[in-house]
Parts: structure tokens; sequence; C-alpha cells
């Protein structure tokens, strides 16, 4: 008689079928990092098992961050311009500027423009 | 008996006049819609990678942000799309750098270590601990599985709490009774009492079956209770 493993979904709970602790699934994450460029040769096994838990804590503090740009806007939905105000408030998220910037752009160019009236009017 | 089988080849009438001309056909309106749509073909050799390969599943993604949200929060669809091409991203942003590092110390392998590595190294530094924990577990979880694998069913006890696994689905021990697999019975039904002898017998042995489980639990500290 076999006996379920560590992984299997029975013992953990596995959401709609899914087997294993992860949240996200490692076939994925290898395919976007085989993805990410022509170079990329071979992966480990191990690789895709902590980008799983990496992106959970990713997606947590983006979200986390966008969270507190919707209550200063008092609002109770999530929107794509908070996602984008968290990214351009934060540092280590300059590399998805280019990503969001469609959305703030129009938000960010408003607020340079009146800025630039405000000089203007001061000197 | 000429119905079925292979009876020999038949030649067939020549047709390389033909042939040859549609053929130089094809190529000179090949050569045509090649001038003209050039750029065209190059967008679709890029779009090779089908639209559900390059971001994560929605469900997941909205899963983890859950955790993090108030129960009356709301996500927008287009934030739930911009969160999925910030995660793939995310991904192929540590990729790179760890992939450099890689080709610089000419490895072709991508490690667990690259990828902690590269995360350092793009400021990232917050989740370095968590995430050599989480392998150092995950090693461990593992040898411990590699291990089991020659041992008898009987002495396989695994620590499910390890990796943060909820134990509530652990199917109970089902006893063997007399050759009955017998389930639960359901709540509020009434049994017919057995005559005393057979009762005593019946009691006598799921007596000892508690008790031998007993033994076993108390020589066991680390196997979990069910």
């Amino acid at each position: 008689m076999r006996q379920a493993g560590a992984y299997s979904g029975l013992l953990c709970g596995g959401v709609s079928g899914r087997t294993g602790p992860h949240s996200l699934p490692l076939a994925r994450i290898k395919k976007i990092m085989k993805n990410s460029g022509e170079d990329v040769k071979m992966i480990s096994g191990e690789a895709p098992i902590i980008f799983s838990k990496a992106c959970e804590l990713f997606i947590e503090e983006l979200t986390r961050r966008s969270w507190i740009m919707a209550i200063q806007g008092k609002r109770r939905t999530l929107h794509k311009e908070d996602l984008a105000s968290a990214v351009i408030a934060t540092d280590i998220f300059d590399f998805l500027i280019t990503l969001v910037s469609s959305s703030e752009s129009h938000a960010v160019g408003g607020a340079t423009n009146v800025m630039e009236v405000e000089t203007i009017d001061c000197s | 008996m000429e119905t079925g089988g292979f009876h020999g080849y038949r030649k067939l009438p020549n047709t390389t006049a033909g042939l040859k001309l549609s053929v130089s056909d094809m190529n000179m309106r090949q050569q045509v819609a090649s001038s003209d749509h050039s750029a065209a073909t190059g967008e679709e050799n890029e779009c090779t990678v089908r639209e559900q390969d390059r971001f994560m599943p929605i469900a997941n993604v909205i899963r983890i942000m859950r955790k993090i949200l108030p129960p009356h929060a709301k996500i927008s669809d287009d934030a739930k799309e911009t969160i999925q091409e910030c995660v793939s991203e995310y991904i192929s942003f540590i990729t790179g750098e760890a992939n450099e590092r890689c080709q610089r110390e000419q490895r072709k392998t991508i490690t667990a270590e690259d990828v902690l590595w590269a995360m350092s190294k793009l400021g990232f530094d917050d989740y370095i601990e968590p995430l050599t924990m989480y392998l150092h577990r995950y090693r461990e979880l593992e040898g411990d599985r590699t291990s089991m694998r020659g041992e008898p069913l009987g002495k396989r006890t695994v620590e499910y709490a390890t990796l943060g696994v909820a134990t509530a689905f652990v199917p109970p021990p089902y006893h063997h009774h007399n050759g009955y697999f017998g389930a639960a019975m359901p709540m509020g039904t009434y049994v017919r009492e057995a005559p005393p002898n057979t009762a005593s017998s019946h009691h006598h042995h799921h007596h000892h079956h508690h008790h031998a489980r007993g033994i076993s639990n108390a020589h066991e500290p680390n196997a979990r209770s069910i």
C-alpha cells in the first residue's frame, strides 16, 4: 500500500488538485526563466523552488505598498495606478518603471506641468 | 489472394517541368512577400511563446494578494494583469543577473545560490534570510524523503509542520477488526447490543490495539499524534 508523500495534495490540502506546498507552479516559473534570455541554458531543480517563495514575497510586498497608496487615495479598490505609485516610490522596484509607466505617464506629466507653472509664477 | 499488401512499384508520369515551374513561382512570390512584410514576420517569430506561458496563473497570484489585503478590499482587472506582468518581469530580472554570474564563472546551470546572490545584489536583501531558511528546510525534507525510501512503511514518520503544511487533511489510521474495515458510525444511530461473550472479546481486542498504539507513540516522541 502506497503512502502519500510529504508534498502530496492529500497531506497539504492542495487547492484544486494541485500537489505540493508551493503556491506558484514550478513548471511555469521555469518557462519564464528560460524565456528571460536565449543564453539561459540549464536551471537546477532548486532554482524554481526558491523563485516560488521569492515571488510570493514579492507579490506580498508590492500588494502591501500598493494598498497603502490606495488608502491614501481613500479608495478600497486596488488599481494599476496604485501599483505604479508603489513602484515609483520604491527603489528596488525601479526595474518595473517602464512596465507601469504607461498608466502613470498622464498623472506624472500633469504634475510636472503644474510644477513648471508654479516656478514660472514664482519667478 | 491479391486483395491486400504490397504489389510492387507503379511508375508515375513525369511531371518534373510542372514541378519546377511551381517551385520557381513560389520562390518569386516568397521573395516579394518577404520584401514587403519583413517586419511583420519578425513580430510573429517573437510571439511564439503563448500568453499563458508568459505569466503566472492569475488565481494563484490573487490568492497571495488576498492574504495581505483586508477582506473588504477589491482588486481591479488592470491591477491583476499588471501584477502578473510584474512577477514575470521580476523572475526575468533576477534570472538575467544570476545567468550573468554563471557565464562569468563559466557554468551552464543556474543554481539556487545564484538566484539568492542575484537577489542580494539587486537590492532584495530582505528576502535572503527567509529564502535561505526555506531552502534549508526543503533540503532537509528532501534528505528525509530519500532516506525513507528504503525503510518499511511502519517506520515512516514525517513532520509535516516543517514546511508549514496543514495537517488537518491526514486520514485517521483504520484498524483491522476481524476482517472488517469499518468506518465510523453516523451520529444518532442505534446499535443493537451484542451477546456478552462476543462483546467482551471485541472490547479486549480494541483495548489491545490502543495499548499497542500508545507504546509506539511513547517510543517516538517526534511522531505526530493524529
